[in-house]
């Protein structure tokens, strides 16, 4: 994801209570971590960490954009517009 | 420099530990003979074959082999071209009639694998500022075809026709179409899709379609076959069917039918269609003539479910965990993948053949000994199957030790 900008620090603190559960090995959680590298997620977890954020935000995640998310911050961020685009 | 397969390392290291164990390889299967629909002869010995997505049994009907064997002679052995140059002959074109006739739809589009029809379907069927909804659960082809697309992709809880709702709901305002996909059966827990729910959500919302993966329905539910929809009373509401002839219908292919109008246009645009040879005559002639055992095939059916539940209730009184409600589709459960793989082994080398199947290709994470029934499968056959489950999963330490009752006195 080309995407810039900061991750707000709510999100980012969303995406942690979000990823205890997931976060198996106790990796130390930073917007640059990253979920396949960093946390041994395979292409089915992040699937389901993905379906975890959906339910949390209440938004839908296009599959499209996954090629593009490496990290938190990624995700992060894309959640976010999606959520602004939501609220009009 | 970093060799070409050095990411599938893990994998590599993987199944060398499985081999490493000792035992056959499971995704390594030889059937040397095929002896009838239900036993084949592997590794020298006489196999029960409980995993081959052949329900109906058909794939020894005497009138599809003399089909089979007529259309080879007159046709030979392949059409060495694709449907769009040469290889159309008047059985392909007799086969998309008989499939309108047997689903009652206007058009039908074969292709030469079930996989190549969603691939297909699903690449070309939305367009950009198009909408697909998926069933997470649904197959690596659907999977594969929906990625080929220039549509929005996003996923809804497997069978939640609520959460589908919801999704469509926060679509309202976008102005494309939106095409829901499902299964009619899920393929490793033999689940079926609420289609009546399904239905109810799609009529909600404006500009929404619905296609159905039948291919472990057909031939499996319904009065006539036609599989969940004319099972559930509601095929006139699923705008399309995508379907294979490589389960119930006996042999390889597959299909899409549909009543939208000018269906028959995506002959242009589909790749998988375009760019692959057809399907060879005899192919075609077998499926053909089978579409018409499944139609009349009423009996057939109601000897899958009698062995479907007779398997069912067999392993749950054993004490074996099962996935799966009673369905042609049988899933029992192992506690790992190790696991699995050893009670695979058990199971083949005591003559009988079932799917392993595990993660990341199952849901919920199960490591899976996945049955299939088969109308032929005899009571005794499947007696056999049990005793060899119970005593392959007691070995395991999967379930107690049954003491033997003694008679008092």
């Amino acid at each position: 994801m080309t995407a810039n900008g900061e991750l707000s620090p709510d999100t980012f603190a969303a995406f942690y209570e979000l990823l205890k559960p997931f976060n198996k090995t106790g990796v130390d959680l930073k917007p640059e971590t990253r979920f396949s590298e960093d946390l041994n997620f395979d292409s089915l977890v992040v699937m389901e960490f993905v379906a975890t954020v959906e339910d949390r935000f209440d938004i839908s995640v296009p599959m499209n954009i996954l090629p593009d998310i490496a990290t938190i911050q990624h995700l992060g961020l894309a959640v976010e517009k999606i959520v602004k685009a939501a609220k009009g | 420099m970093a060799g070409i397969f050095d990411r599938f390392a893990n994998l590599v290291a993987q199944r060398q530990a499985m081999l490493d164990e000792g035992g056959s390889d499971p995704f390594q299967v030889r059937m040397d003979e095929v002896l009838s629909q239900t036993e084949a002869i592997i590794a020298g010995k006489r196999t029960i074959l409980c995993g081959t997505n052949n329900y109906l049994g058909l794939t020894f009907a005497p009138e599809a082999l003399k089909a089979a064997h007529d259309a080879l002679d007159a046709f030979g052995t392949g059409t060495t071209g694709s449907r769009v140059a040469n290889g159309t002959y008047s059985g392909h074109k007799d086969l998309e009639r008989t499939l309108c006739e047997f689903f009652n739809k206007d058009s039908a589009i074969v292709f030469s694998t079930g996989f190549l029809a969603n691939a297909g379907v699903l690449s070309t069927l939305m367009g950009p500022g198009d909408f697909i909804l998926m069933d997470a659960d649904c197959h690596a082809s659907i999977y594969d075809g929906v990625r080929a697309s220039s549509a929005e992709i996003i996923r809804f809880k497997h069978n939640d026709a609520a959460d589908l709702d919801k999704r469509l709901a926060r679509l309202a305002d976008k102005p494309g179409n939106k095409l829901i996909v499902i299964e009619g059966i899920y393929s490793m827990l033999g689940d079926k899709a609420p289609l009546k729910d399904i239905v109810a959500v799609k009529k909600k919302h404006a500009n929404t379609f619905l296609l159905s993966d039948e291919a472990h329905s057909v031939g499996v539910l319904g009065r006539y076959g036609r599989g969940l929809p004319e099972e559930a009373g509601c095929e006139d509401d699923v705008d399309f069917i995508v379907g294979t002839f490589s389960k119930s219908v006996g042999t390889v292919g597959g299909f899409v039918v549909s009543s939208y109008p000018n269906f028959d246009m995506l002959r242009l645009v589909c790749r998988p269609y375009i760019f692959t040879a057809s399907l060879p005559p005899s192919v075609v002639a077998s499926a053909r003539v089978n579409l018409g055992l499944i139609k009349n095939g009423g009996a057939l059916r109601t000897r899958l479910m009698r062995n479907a539940k007779a398997l069912h209730n067999g392993l749950t009184e054993a004490g074996l965990k099962l996935a799966s409600d009673i369905s042609p589709v049988v899933a029992v459960v192992a506690p790992d993948p190790q696991t699995a793989i050893a009670f695979w082994r058990g199971l083949i080398d005591a003559g009988v053949y079932v799917n392993l199947a595990l993660p990341p290709a199952t849901p919920y994470g199960y490591s899976l000994l996945r049955c299939s029934l088969c109308a032929a499968h005899t009571e005794e056959q499947l007696r056999e199957v049990v005793a060899i489950f119970t005593t392959v999963a007691t070995n395991l330490g999967l379930i107690e030790r049954r003491t033997p009752r003694v008679a008092l006195g």
